[in-house]
């Protein structure tokens, strides 16, 4: 289509902005995955997908305890194969616009205490038999059930309960408004599973089903035949794996040993294309900070969170680690990519080492320790800046380095100084709440403000754009300077892949297009 | 089996004689001689790196330093750069310089090992010299230990005691080292103490009426310290390629310490770019290690090449 | 007598087995963290955590969980590893150590087969004509090669032959069904790395050995009643080394089964050690335990063969004194 050329040309030279690109395909009929691809591969161009081949997906982690059951994934390597496998109600596109999945549609009362949602007929699951309400509910509960093991169980802590009205309408009902309900439903978590199953290896309605899972080794999948939607399906199917070690990881994408190399280091984006092989930076709210506990010390004085605030040489972080894949961060996590909630009236903390002096010997500390795993690209290199620079004006910052393995449970959240990588949510209020709603389950400072619960809570409801605006500022106003979040950069999400491979979407909530690659991706020739 | 190694170890069946002190004079040959020159070079570099280094080994140099006169970049690459007037052997993936890092390193890199190869020969010799003079009984029991602590892989052993330490400090890491590598000590130290104990000029000792402390400080101590001496200089070397093992696995020295195995493993990508970064750490592992081996061939060829089979651990 | 020798050898071996079942049970007992705790994640309660403990029996006093857990062991029941025991479904470890099993061996002795021949005939040589130019190039190759950290080695090798040239691929992805020609390319870069570090310790092993003997004075008797040095190396100095050389080979061989973790990490070689690894930063203490079980067990069989090895070559060894 000459349109879209035509606003691929805009795109690039940058007379249209991504939000406006993608409206304008929306306009054009274009499903914001094609829009996507569209928009994040020149090649795409020219480029037509062709059916057949299959693809090697090399994701950053994985172990004996890698699972197949949605509500226990952790880690991208689980998020892919439950997007193989599975779907869920609801869907969020590029643009962060909900959209009917298994749910054919959804409705909520006024106060969004009760949703109702009619379920997709004809969906038949991978081990045969179709999908019902039934399923559903029970794939539902298993997060809200006592003991769960869900990771997003806090997620539904206001579910009374889910009801099956008949064969394809099932009723939510909470004990609170919750305008979020139906984002919450794209989590990777929320799939939907085949009623009292617990044969994982069965696997759901999704594109793919599974041929063969070795925890900690690889999983292979096929094309599920059977599948209700068009998307394509190019692939015959592909081989899902992981490489631990970066430098492994980077030698298999230049080797053409895997089609696809998840989380590449921004220093190797100019070898990566050097050796022919094509890389996806897409821009994202992404970031890797610094949580300094509030309800303990060192934390609880400001004036040491503000020093370490001062300390931060963040252009030079975005110029040298991210090589300008990133942005600056500001301290709080709502970047440019969250749209319109964005503050841009908020001034921006510069690298100045004087206040940072000042503020510190204020703070009475001469020594901190910091718990640091590669949690993210770029957040070891940071700290070590940040050690070097502290150094300088007379602090002493110990590093202590742990293993990226089991950091989640052993140092996140406990020890009084630590790094932290939070993914894009769909919405600023999503972000900010499960990250700094007073006293929510991860809320990684223990910083609880008051202010801050009022404001989650009323911005959901308020439908003014200006005051809207204004009472995300005040949130990020909030969280920059009270809570204990050191944010340096916000990096984009970068991934290596063979330029043979085509079609990635441009969601930024995960790796390779919010983990959602499967159905769409072709590979040519 | 140490036990079985020892009893019916190759090395009784050809002699007649019981071991007597080396008397051989050790004459260094020139591979030999250039080994203690790099040690001895090392050594200087041990005491003082840190005071002739350039830099410090955690500073991250400014870009200002890297701009090339007349261009137009105010921000040019500090990382892998190559060797120059700046930074002699280059910089690292940081943007540090990698001379400073190597001259701070010694101190780290041989020190622990050092340290944990003195600690190892503490506790290995002392356990194993009781063993050889000790009642059957107790020599049965450290050695089935001692067996069970030697199957165990010791990479194996290292990644459980530090993660029963929950990430620990160098201390720590001297002490499991210095654990891990007694267990092969205490083998040969009681496999050659068994030797001299039951020796022609040690059963003299005890006619005369010795006590078992003089038979232990004059007669089996000296015997056993030279093949001792240069077995330390083996256990040297594998500590230092043992402790960069753990460092690939990120359990070594903490940042922004810099040891020669970790500067390895954090620059391995700089390979692709055709960087020095991660083989001058490389080299200098290697200087040290090959002198070392240089000084033991000396050493061996002097007392008899006996040295050879009881490495075998 | 030989039978007595080689019996005693067995109980040896059978008594040091039992030692390190002990040392193991306590070593991942000092290991941090309530298991049920971490099975549980960010979602321990109390109440569920010591339901769990209960289930797991972690709740009885150590000697019993040892006591059971050996009985346990010796019936092949090697425990459930965490692996998806949150959704009341933890897989047998004994399922999941199959195929690493399998992996790890067959790494193993393709090495094996490549590097013990290769550096017997390497060392033989070496020893056969020392001080001379060929004998200096073996030695200092295969001392370079035992100076630089095994990471490098590994990294370098990928560089040339699969980064660089493109000849094989830089990790191995089995797809299981590989055979001959296809298997030996899929593996070759694990294999060419390990042949390589095994290699140099065998050489340089082998060399000294037989050096040794040569020095000991029946064989310079030999020598000096004129019998030919090629003769005495092969007839006499070698058949008299085979109890140490056996030695080094069966320790490369225990290493190659649980000490490749470096190597396996590279190049994402789903083997045991790696299993290792992963089941020790994951507190999966049942699996650590069988792991280590199976390194324990395999390196004191291995020795144990190397006893009989040397007791066998050598015909005074039978009757010790």
């Amino acid at each position: 289509m000459k349109e879209v050329k035509t606003f691929q040309q805009m795109y690039r030279d940058g007379h249209v902005n991504r939000r406006e690109f993608l409206a304008a395909m929306g306009a054009l009929g274009i499903t914001a995955t094609t829009a996507g691809s569209l928009l994040s591969s020149a090649s795409a161009l020219a480029a037509s997908p062709t059916r057949g081949g299959s693809v090697i997906f090399a994701s950053n982690l994985h172990g004996p305890d890698d699972t197949l059951d949605p509500i226990l994934g952790t880690s991208t390597i689980d998020y892919t194969r439950a997007n193989c496998m599975y779907n869920g109600l609801i869907q969020v596109w590029d643009d962060m616009s909900l959209h009917p999945e298994l749910a054919e549609e959804w409705s909520v009362n006024d106060n969004a205490t009760q949703y109702t949602f009619k379920i997709r007929k004809g969906v038949e699951f991978h081990g045969g038999g179709e999908l019902t309400a039934k399923d559903v509910v029970y794939s539902m509960n298993r997060h809200i059930a006592s003991g769960s093991p869900s990771s997003i169980k806090s997620f539904f802590s206001n579910v009374i309960e889910w009801r099956a009205l008949d064969n394809y309408t099932v009723k939510l009902n909470l004990s609170s408004p919750d305008a979020d309900m139906p984002v919450k439903l794209t989590q990777p978590q929320a799939k939907i599973v085949k009623a009292n199953t617990h044969n994982w290896w069965e696997g759901g309605t999704g594109p793919y089903t599974l041929d063969s899972f070795q925890a900690g080794v690889k999983s292979e999948h096929s094309r599920n035949n059977n599948y209700w939607r068009d998307t394509g399906q190019w692939l015959d199917g592909m081989e899902i794996t992981a490489i631990t070690d970066p430098d492994a990881r980077l030698n298999a994408l230049l080797a053409g040993s895997v089609d696809m190399a998840t989380l590449m280091n921004a220093r190797h984006i100019k070898k990566i294309e050097a050796a022919g092989k094509s890389v996806l930076s897409i821009p994202s709210g992404l970031y890797g900070g610094i949580c300094c506990l509030k309800n303990t010390a060192p934390g609880d004085n400001d004036d040491l969170v503000q020093g370490f605030r001062y300390i931060q040489d963040r252009e030079r972080i975005v110029r040298k680690f991210l090589r300008g894949q990133g942005t600056v961060g500001n301290d709080h996590p709502i970047n440019v990519s969250y749209g319109a909630d964005h503050c841009h009236e908020l001034p921006q903390i510069p690298y100045d080492p004087d206040k940072a002096k000042y503020h510190l010997n204020k703070s009475g500390y001469s020594e901190a320790e910091l718990y640091v795993a590669p949690v993210i690209g770029f957040i070891e290199e940071a700290c070590l800046l940040m050690q070097a620079n502290l150094k300088k004006i007379g602090f002493n910052l110990k590093l202590k380095r742990v293993p990226t393995d089991g950091y989640w449970g052993a140092v996140w959240m406990k020890e009084p100084l630590n790094v932290v990588t939070w993914n894009m949510r769909p919405t600023a209020n999503a972000m900010m709440a499960i990250q700094f709603g007073p006293n929510g389950n991860w809320n990684d400072t223990f910083w609880n403000s008051d202010r801050m619960g009022v404001l989650l809570k009323d911005s959901l409801a308020e439908t003014d754009p200006g005051k809207r605006h204004e009472m995300h500022c005040e949130m990020q106003k909030l969280v920059s300077t009270q809570s204990g979040m050191v944010i340096p950069a916000h990096t984009n999400i970068i991934d290596g892949h063979n330029p043979q491979v085509q079609g990635f979407s441009n969601c930024p909530l995960g790796q390779f297009g919010g983990n959602g690659w499967a159905e769409f991706i072709w590979k040519t020739g | 089996m140490s036990e079985s190694q020892q009893e019916t170890g190759p090395s009784t069946q050809f002699e007649e004689l019981p071991d007597a002190p080396p008397k051989r004079k050790i004459r260094l040959s020139w591979p030999g001689k250039i080994g203690v020159s790099v040690l001895i070079f090392w050594a200087i570099i041990v005491a003082i790196g840190p005071m002739i280094a350039p830099y410090h080994e955690a500073d991250i140099l400014d870009e200002e330093l890297f701009i090339v006169p007349g261009s137009d970049e105010m921000y040019p690459d500090t990382d892998f750069q190559p060797p120059s007037k700046i930074v002699l052997l280059g910089s690292d993936y940081l943007g540090r310089d990698t001379l400073s890092r190597i001259l701070f390193g010694a101190r780290t890199t041989i020190g622990i090992s050092f340290l944990a190869t003195l600690l190892a020969y503490l506790i290995g010799v002392t356990l194993g010299i009781a063993a050889a003079v000790g009642s059957k009984a107790l020599d049965m029991s450290l050695s089935r230990v001692n067996d069970a602590l030697l199957s165990i892989p010791s990479i194996m052993f290292a990644l459980v005691l530090i993660a029963a330490l929950d990430s620990p400090g160098i201390f720590w890491l001297i002490i499991i080292a210095g654990f891990i590598y007694a267990a092969s000590v205490f083998r040969i130290a009681r496999s050659l103490g068994q030797e001299v104990i039951v020796s022609d000029f040690v059963e003299a000792a005890k006619v005369r009426g010795e006590g078992l402390w003089w038979i232990i400080t004059r007669e089996v101590l000296p015997n056993i310290a030279m093949p001792l001496a240069t077995d330390f200089g083996l256990r040297f070397v594998w500590v230092i390629l043992f402790i960069s093992s753990l460092s690939f696995l990120g359990l070594g020295v903490q940042p922004p310490m810099s040891d020669w195995g970790s500067m390895v493993k954090e620059n391995l990508s700089g390979l692709v770019y055709g960087s020095v970064a991660p083989l001058m750490p490389a080299l200098a592992i290697a200087t040290l290690t090959i002198s070392v081996n240089m000084i033991v061939d000396d050493i061996s060829a002097a007392t008899g090449g006996k040295l050879a089979k009881r490495m075998i651990s | 007598m030989l039978w007595r020798a080689i019996l005693g050898r067995f109980g040896i071996s059978l008594v040091t087995l039992w030692v390190v079942s002990i040392l193991i049970f306590i070593g991942t007992n000092l290991l941090p963290g309530d298991v049920a705790q971490i099975i549980l994640g960010q979602m321990a309660t109390p109440e569920s955590t010591a339901a769990l403990r209960a289930k797991l029996g972690l709740d009885k006093p150590p000697i019993q969980q040892y006591l059971v857990w050996l009985q346990n062991v010796a019936m092949g029941d090697l425990g459930i590893s965490k692996a998806g025991l949150g959704a009341g479904l933890g897989t047998p470890i004994v399922e999941m150590l199959g195929p690493r099993v399998y992996n790890t061996a067959r790494l193993t002795l393709l090495v094996a087969g490549i590097a013990i021949p290769v550096s017997l005939f390497l060392g033989l040589i070496a020893a056969m004509h020392p001080g001379t130019r060929l004998d200096r190039s073996i030695t200092f190759a295969t001392l370079n090669l035992i100076s630089v950290p095994d990471f490098l080695v590994a990294t370098a090798l990928v560089l040339i032959f699969a980064v660089g040239l493109g000849w094989l691929p830089s990790i191995v992805f089995l797809r299981g069904d590989e055979t001959g020609w296809v298997l030996i390319k899929t593996l070759a870069m694990p294999i060419l790395t390990l042949v390589i570090l095994v290699s140099s310790q065998i050489i340089r092993m082998t060399r000294a050995t037989v050096l040794n003997v040569m020095s000991s004075p029946y064989i310079e008797m030999a020598i000096l009643k004129g019998v030919p040095r090629k003769r005495i190396i092969l007839r006499h100095a070698l058949f008299n080394a085979v109890g140490p050389i056996v030695n080094v080979i069966a320790l490369n061989l225990a290493w190659l089964v649980g000490g490749v973790v470096v190597v396996e990490q590279i190049f994402s070689y789903p083997g045991l050690a790696k299993l290792m690894i992963e089941a020790v930063l994951m507190r999966d203490m049942p699996l650590v335990q069988a792991c280590a079980m199976i390194f324990c067990a395999t390196y004191i069989v291995l020795i144990f063969i190397a006893d009989i090895a040397s007791i066998l070559s050598n015909p005074r060894l039978r009757h010790p004194k």
